[in-house]
């Protein structure tokens, strides 16, 4: 592109999203390459998805657990506290648990990912495998793609699975609600497919964004030690940007 | 070949817990967790109206949970709603001359079905029918029997409904 | 070019033949019709001052990069218009130890030195233990396999590249400064590694040094570049004995002369304020 036009800002923001738009072709191009460093793949999930664990069901479970506070009191006002456990898992499953795993996520994995990447950049080890013939896009970036597909749903799922062990915690264990209301009320309003697994298209769908834009940022990084910090930056920035825009148009489109 | 199998374990775990995690989710938490068999048999009522009782909702006598709704469904012949009860074995010394009535929890909360022991000295055994039944309060019903009645007096009344023991005149 | 370029044989046997080559990076010229040639099975030491795009040419002849003009074959096949894969194909029987050792972070010595060999060849464990130690004995260092990059010393990392470069038993390596960081003992033992792999093998190598003790002993030719061309081309001992001006004034070491010193810049008195500034 003309140097004069990418001076431009908006010219810029849009030049870098198509960019990224032409990544994401370069990665999947990759991908089927990439099967055979399945290894690394498994190694990627093992450290965006295992080591993501710890900070996932902690935050699940508080999220359960002042959601199901707060809505105690704001249903109590209305008699309606049988409805917390429906209330609850319909939160969680259908908004915070795929849009707060895959903030936790970028936060935690993400600038990791980018930082590495980076670094990786910045040290010609990318480079270096090209020049050992091994594609660094299959190799290096790919595996960390595909493993945040991977390990986002899985992730929500505990997410989730924590966030309701929480509100039963507090809603049954502490403030008293009935066990069976609090399940029963749950169950049959809960559905598989409009909610269990709308979240979860959700959160692969967070899981390809918050990869992508991680490996983009680290594979375009300036070789330098601001450029990194930038990037990784960039990388929390721009993910909870489109986390937030990606929930809106999902939701828009499956209610 | 690798040197570090140790990943793969790991990573397999981690894979493992999620679709657990999922799997819960999609059992215990939605309407196929409703689909369930344990120690307990299984009680008949009819109503004649059921409200809002939905399936699972807890079955009490004296306030206390001694089983749930297994299943609600619409009989066609007689245009009333079968519900089948589902009850812990433990509580197999329930008179069958009880009767069943639903109520609601708090103003606005959900709906369980009541059962006021009778003085039979029979109890109820699996496939029993409850004669007796009291059918749901409709909160229409509620205000509109405040509106043709009118005044403050039956405002207190309007709390009768979720102590339970109002009579069963909430018929369309 | 004031001296006559000795053309290395005809093109047939050329391993890596460049012609006219042109490359703009940023603002600077880098080749500006670069003329090149290294005979299959030769040692060949390119030299230049330091900035001259020794680097870049290397880069250029393993596809890295893309020049803006001009031919490069390697091997018979026409590096800047190959395919990804056609290009990651040839890379495959190229070795490339870069000039900052570029080693995977992630892995120690051991499974950094046996990385090609784990991606390219399906090999017993056993096979490829002996290989890697082989070419680890070969650094001298053995007894570091089980180290982490990080652990290295800036002169240790290099020998590890240099046993990852060589490796595979390539056809042809590129050694970008090679010798930076041995001591006299470690340059001694890669001069001799480097001489047994094209002596025994046949392996052709193109160094890129500044230690001309050190050239004389592998070199076969030597090629000087300067102002994006070719200015030398010969035996280390002859060309350091050529009476031209380019290699009077690099191998004399003067800062004047034809061969640039300086980065390209505007007049020194001019931006420090002497001239023109004053009223
Ligand atoms: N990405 C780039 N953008 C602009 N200019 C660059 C870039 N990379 C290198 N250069 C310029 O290209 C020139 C050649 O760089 P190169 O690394 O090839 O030099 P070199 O001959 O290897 O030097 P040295 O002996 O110090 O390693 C340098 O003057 C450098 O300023
Ligand atoms: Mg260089």
């Amino acid at each position: 592109m003309n140097a004069n036009l990418r001076r431009n800002w908006l010219v810029q923001g849009i030049a870098s999203v198509g960019d990224c738009g032409l990544f994401f072709v370069a990665v999947l191009g990759a991908l089927p390459k990439s099967l055979r460093y399945w290894r690394e793949t498994c190694r990627q999930v093992w450290f965006v998805g295992a080591m993501s664990l710890v900070i996932v069901m902690t935050c699940g479970l508080f999220v359960g657990m002042v959601m199901a506070l707060q809505l105690y009191y704001t249903l109590s006002i209305f008699g309606g506290t049988a409805a917390l456990g429906t209330v609850v898992a319909l939160s969680l499953f259908r908004e915070l648990g795929p849009v707060i795993t895959a903030l936790l996520v970028a936060g935690r994995a993400g600038t990791a990912v980018t930082a590495e990447i980076g670094l990786m950049r910045a040290t010609d080890q990318l480079d270096a495998m090209g020049m050992m013939a091994v594609d660094p896009l299959a190799y290096v970036a790919s595996p960390r793609f595909l493993a945040g597909l991977i390990a986002m749903p899985l992730l929500a799922s505990v997410f989730n699975a924590m966030g309701i062990f929480g509100g039963h915690l507090v809603g049954v264990t502490w403030l008293g609600l009935d066990n069976g209301t609090f399940w029963g009320n749950m169950t049959s309003t809960v559905s598989l497919h409009k909610d269990i697994l709308d979240g979860l298209y959700k959160s692969i769908v967070f899981g390809g964004v918050v990869s992508l834009i991680a490996v983009f940022q680290g594979y375009t990084a300036p070789p330098t030690s601001e450029g990194v910090a930038y990037s990784t930056t960039r990388t929390v920035v721009f993910s909870s940007i489109v986390i937030l825009a990606f929930d809106f148009v999902m939701t828009a489109f499956m209610t | 070949m690798n040197p570090r199998p140790s990943y793969a374990i790991g990573t397999g775990l981690f894979i493992l817990l999620g679709f657990a995690a999922l799997a819960y989710l999609a059992t215990q938490t939605t309407s196929v967790a409703n689909i369930h068999s344990g120690d307990s048999y299984t009680v008949k009522a009819r109503f004649q109206n059921i409200g809002q009782l939905k399936a699972r909702a807890p079955v009490k006598i004296a306030g206390v949970r001694i089983g749930d709704v297994q299943s609600i469904r619409l009989e066609p012949q007689r245009m009333d709603a079968l519900v089948v009860l589902s009850i812990d074995k433990q509580y197999n010394d329930i008179p069958d001359d009880s009767s069943a009535a639903i109520f609601t929890s708090g103003l606005l909360g959900d709906q369980y079905v009541g059962i006021e022991p009778g003085g039979s000295p029979t109890f109820l055994k699996s496939g029993d029918e409850l004669v007796l039944t009291q059918s749901a309060m409709s909160i229409e019903n509620l205000i509109g029997k405040f509106m043709v009645n009118g005044g403050p007096k039956s405002s207190s009344a309007s709390s009768a409904p979720a102590s339970g023991d109002a009579p069963a005149s909430g018929k369309p | 070019m004031t001296v006559a370029v000795a053309e290395s044989g005809s093109p047939s046997d050329a391993l890596v033949q460049v012609r006219d080559l042109r490359t703009r990076l940023g603002a600077k010229l880098i080749f500006d019709g670069l003329e090149l040639a290294v005979p299959r099975g030769s040692v060949t030491a390119i030299m230049g001052p330091s900035g001259t795009g020794k680097t870049t040419l290397l880069r250029h002849l393993t596809g890295q990069l893309r020049p803006d003009a001009g031919s490069v074959r390697v091997d018979g096949e026409e590096v800047t218009t190959l395919s990804r894969r056609a290009l990651f194909g040839l890379r495959e029987r190229i070795g490339y130890l870069f000039q900052n050792s570029a080693l995977l972070t992630d892995f120690s010595v051991f499974e950094n030195v046996a990385f090609p060999l784990r991606q390219h060849a399906r090999l017993p464990e056993e096979l490829l233990r002996n290989i890697v130690l082989t070419k680890l004995q070969a650094v001298g260092l053995r007894g570091a396999a089980r180290l982490m990059p990080s652990e290295l010393s800036g002169g240790m990392a290099r020998r590890v590249a240099l046993a990852r470069a060589i490796v595979f038993d390539p056809m042809l390596i590129l050694y970008d400064e090679p010798f930076v960081g041995l001591d006299p003992i470690a340059l001694n033992q890669v001069l001799r590694l480097i001489r047994t792999l094209n002596r025994t093998l046949g392996i052709t190598s193109i160094l890129v040094a500044h230690e001309l003790a050190a050239i004389r002993q592998v070199a076969d030719s030597v090629c000087l570049i300067a102002n994006g061309k070719l200015v030398a081309q010969g035996a280390p001992d002859e060309l350091v004995h050529q009476d031209s001006p380019w290699t009077r004034q690099f191998f004399g070491g003067d800062a004047d002369g034809p061969v640039p010193f300086h980065y390209p810049a505007p007049d020194y008195a001019t931006e420090l304020g002497f001239a023109g500034a004053r009223p």
